[in-house]
């Protein structure tokens, strides 16, 4: 397998989390579309630089969240876009998330989090273990625990409020 | 809306994102090198403002000589430097950015670096200003002299407009920039707090 196979590979076995972080770090369609392209070429070209220290999935993870940070920061500079081909991204506009009432709801409890707290959820949210949020994180599986304790009291009582 | 809804919710999400089918096409056309990231494009508007500033520069030394009084030169010189110190703090934080830029690193290192930056930046945009300030007044007397040819420093209007409109300027711009300083600072603070706990 060369590896551009073994790249495909890859982000297809992790291109729903790619698109669900793009969609949680992003307000509209094209936002999300600019994001997803970013992160796969940030992984494409530190795909070299992949050692295998951590798996794969933990490295696409931790690359896809420093991305979308970075994308955050520049979303507030105001920087235009330019996407890379009209009929690539057209194929993506059958996309009805705008519609989505239970995405909203989930997107007005998610944002309501910090940078930190809104990472370790959505990992916890897609099985993630303790110890590969820690990893991917970088802070410790103890305090991964913590968080999640005090993540989840928040969430319940954010959803207590709205109801 | 229960914390397990949220939980669907997010999965459901996964459905939506098998049916985008771009990946493929995307990683073909970045592979053949046709794709530029949009990260880069923050350095744009930094390298055009640095080349702007040292033609700027270039022009007031093509035109020294015009500038006949030690002060008019004075006021040439300290053009020349501040375009210059512009120009090195602009390619200064550029270099900074690329070296920071690293995805590979964990996500909490990523957040400090990025609270860290923002502090500096806020640090750097009082100096910023005040220098495009100072810029702003020297350039009026330039100009004044090298396309009319007339020393506007001689009338009175000139300086008590540009002490006065100065003074409110940097009064109100510097409240601006402590007020959001401030709030920089608390937020980097909290973070660097919570990630340590």
């Amino acid at each position: 397998m060369d590896k551009k196979e073994l790249f495909t590979s890859a982000i297809k076995d992790n291109e729903s989390f790619i698109y669900k972080i793009a969609s949680v770090y992003t307000n509209t369609v094209e936002d999300r579309n600019d994001l997803v392209q970013e992160i796969i070429y940030q992984l494409w070209k530190s795909f070299d630089s992949f050692n295998q220290q951590a798996s794969l999935s933990t490295w696409m993870y931790r690359v896809a969240l420093n991305v979308s940070l970075y994308q955050l920061k520049l979303s507030k500079k105001r920087i235009s876009t330019i996407p890379i081909d009209e009929q690539v991204l057209n194929n993506s506009e059958t996309d009805n998330s705008e519609n989505d009432e239970a995405w909203k709801l989930f997107k007005q409890q998610i944002d309501n989090l910090n940078l930190l707290d809104k990472a370790i959820v959505m990992l916890y949210f897609d099985n993630k273990s303790y110890d590969e949020i820690a990893e991917i994180i970088g802070i410790s599986k103890s305090n991964v625990g913590t968080k999640l304790l005090r993540i989840k009291e928040k969430l319940k009582s954010q959803i207590n409020k709205t109801k | 809306m229960e914390l397990d809804d949220l939980k669907n919710t997010w999965h459901n999400r996964s459905e939506q994102a098998k049916q985008q089918n771009v990946t493929f096409q995307l990683i073909d056309q970045m592979t053949r090198d046709k794709y530029h990231s949009k990260i880069k494009r923050i350095a744009y508007p930094e390298i055009v403002g640095s080349v702007i500033c040292i033609v700027a520069a270039i022009f007031i030394g093509l035109n020294f000589n015009q500038l006949d009084t030690l002060f008019l030169q004075g006021v040439g010189v300290l053009s020349i430097f501040v375009l210059m110190t512009l120009s090195v703090l602009s390619f200064w934080s550029l270099k900074h950015l690329q070296m920071t830029n690293d995805f590979n690193m964990p996500y909490s290192e990523t957040l400090k670096r990025l609270a860290t930056q923002k502090v500096k930046f806020y640090k750097l945009q009082k100096v910023n200003m005040t220098l495009c300030y100072l810029l702003l007044v020297t350039t009026i007397i330039l100009l004044s002299k090298f396309f009319s040819g007339k020393d506007i420093t001689d009338s009175k209007f000139f300086w008590t407009f540009s002490f006065s409109f100065g003074y409110i300027f940097l009064l109100f711009f510097s409240k601006f920039v402590t007020w959001f300083y401030k709030d920089t600072l608390r937020k980097s603070e909290e973070l660097l707090q919570e990630l340590q706990s």
